[in-house]
């Protein structure tokens, strides 16, 4: 135990200096901030505008309007928050465990009465902590950007961070797991290539669960098969309650418009339990990985 | 005299189609003793050394490192290991490698009050604020020694500890070895600077291609009226095919008027 937390300690001092995450966490920060700035003006001014209804139908309710613009404006923060969670994500993959292997720092590190479990115990809690402590102040600042334009939607915006934190500790972990077999920018490409086959995956699933394509037997089984062989982006409520609220607002009442239900139900609703399990199961073997990786490696 | 570590047929190749980079390698060091393993460049030294660290799997033999296999923590908890090109979190202080290296090593908050300084201070590290990033070849290793006898080792092991090293490093170095051998803890010194060796050592194997050559006292290798140096390349080149020793053309050659 005294090992795991002296090694977590000294490369969450070591990541702290790293200047490739200082300068993603500042970009995250500029960018969420700026982001949230250019789409609130622009919403505030230009789109309510555009909401004027079709031609000879009442005009949109503008609680609606309001209730859609801040769905997207939210939609547009996590996305951004997304975005830089990733590159942090890859960051911290790429240096946490794969410096210290390559300059020879393991050779001194493992000739001290440390075992591998406690060097990759350590390395991996460190790891997730930066990126908690990371993508957690960008999420903070994402959210005090919503609450500058008005809030209302935190819950909806701490939800959808949370589920992006963990699906950014996945990709690290795969960066992490792949960068002890091989060079980290080769562990990083894979890992993104495979990251976006999964979200293919997903999303080709999700549609097959709709039943939007169609009912060939052998498609829709490859495709469940193939679900549970790659991690599952959890998801929050936001992406369905963008949609609903777009369909409504665009829904004109005593007429016949879009099916709310069948409208959102190929869009990935909220993560149940199965998909938190399966989440909580793919890290759990990704950092299994990483220590078999880390146990075999000769220094 | 039960020894701190002891090897026996030891061998080790790091590819299937590799020859063996250690093949067969035999020997003990007891404590108090200074045993020097010398060799050429690519002999086997350092695959040796790592081995008994527990860095590296031999492929065949038996290693007892204070009793236990290489990999008990308990035993690698007697260990100092200074390797040839140390490095280290390359983002932290001379003091916080220390500090890290002492946690590993379980000190607790007391002891380390009182080593860590005078360990920066042994190694001439005392004043350096730069991370480990910004340090020279010889600081480095400096760090790699103070590293190492930091546990205050039974066993240390030296893998070319002045390679990198200024002429005082290196007589600190050899003062270091002797004040331990005389407080009773084993050295194990691999080098190819044999003058260094035969300064310090009681004990030497002479390691080409894996083998061991010869090995015994320095009075048993080393007849007198010889060198070490003189019995060292006898052995390595008896051992390798003949190599001829001319400089390059474009040396010799004279230049054209």
């Amino acid at each position: 135990m005294k090992g795991t937390l002296a090694v977590a300690r000294f490369t969450l001092i070591d990541l702290s200096r790293r200047r490739i995450l200082l300068v993603f966490a500042i970009l995250g920060a500029v960018g969420i901030a700026g982001i949230g700035t250019i789409l609130k003006i622009f919403s505030s001014t230009f789109a309510g505008a555009a909401f004027t209804g079709s031609p000879g139908s009442a005009p949109p309710d503008p609680a609606k309007i309001n209730r859609f613009l801040d769905l997207m404006f939210v939609s547009d923060l996590v996305g951004a928050l997304g975005l830089f969670a990733l590159l942090i994500a890859f960051g911290i993959g790429m240096t946490a465990i794969y410096h210290d292997l390559e300059s020879g720092a393991a050779v001194a590190i493992f000739s001290k009465p440390v075992s591998r479990f406690a060097f990759t115990a350590g390395k991996v809690a460190a790891a997730a902590v930066a990126m908690i402590v990371i993508v957690g102040l960008l999420s903070i600042e994402a959210m005090l950007v919503g609450l500058l334009f008005g809030g209302g939607l935190e819950q909806t915006l701490v939800a959808e961070a949370v589920a992006q934190v963990a699906n950014a500790l996945t990709l690290m972990l795969i960066v992490l797991a792949l960068s002890t077999w091989m060079n980290n920018i080769v562990a990083a490409i894979l890992a993104f290539i495979y990251n976006a086959a999964a979200g293919v995956v997903v999303a080709l699933h999700n549609q097959s669960a709709a039943g939007n394509l169609g009912d060939n037997a052998i498609l829709n089984g490859g495709l469940n098969v193939l679900y549970w062989l790659v991690p599952h982006q959890l998801t929050s409520d936001a992406p369905r309650e963008l949609v609903k609220a777009e369909v409504e607002l665009f829904s004109t009442p005593g007429q016949p418009g879009p099916d709310v239900s069948q409208a959102v139900a190929s869009v990935p609703g909220p993560s149940d339990l199965t998909d938190i399990l399966w989440w909580a199961f793919v890290v759990i073997l990704f950092a299994s990985l990483v220590y078999v990786a880390v146990r075999r490696r000769q220094v | 005299m039960a020894p701190v570590v002891s090897v026996e047929a030891l061998r080790k190749r790091y590819r299937r189609r590799d020859p063996w980079a250690v093949d067969g390698v035999t020997f003990a060091l007891e404590p108090g003793q200074a045993f020097g393993l010398l060799g050429p460049n690519g002999s086997g030294k350092t695959s040796c050394v790592k081995m008994i660290a527990g860095l590296l799997r031999p492929d065949g033999g038996v290693i007892s490192l204070f009793g236990a296999k290489p990999g008990d923590p308990a035993a690698r908890a007697q260990l100092g290991f200074a390797p040839e090109e140390p490095d280290f979190p390359k983002f932290l202080r001379a003091r916080e490698v220390l500090d890290y290296f002492a946690s590993l090593l379980g000190l607790d908050e007391d002891e380390r009050k009182r080593r860590i300084p005078e360990t920066l201070a042994f190694a001439g590290l005392d004043q350096e604020r730069r991370q480990v990033r910004q340090f020279s070849k010889g600081m480095k290793q400096r760090l790699g020694i103070a590293q190492a006898i930091l546990g205050r080792p039974k066993l240390l092991i030296l893998d070319e500890p002045t390679a990198d090293l200024d002429p005082m490093g290196r007589r600190d170095v050899r003062a270091l070895i002797e004040s331990l051998k005389a407080s009773g803890v084993a050295v194990l010194l691999n080098s190819h600077l044999l003058s260094e060796v035969e300064l310090v050592c009681d004990t030497v194997a002479i390691l080409a291609k894996g083998h061991v050559l010869k090995e015994g006292t320095m009075a048993e290798v080393v007849p007198e009226g010889r060198t070490l140096e003189d019995v060292f390349v006898e052995l390595v080149q008896a051992s390798a095919p003949p190599k001829h020793d001319n400089l390059p053309s474009f040396i010799t050659d004279k230049e054209d008027q």
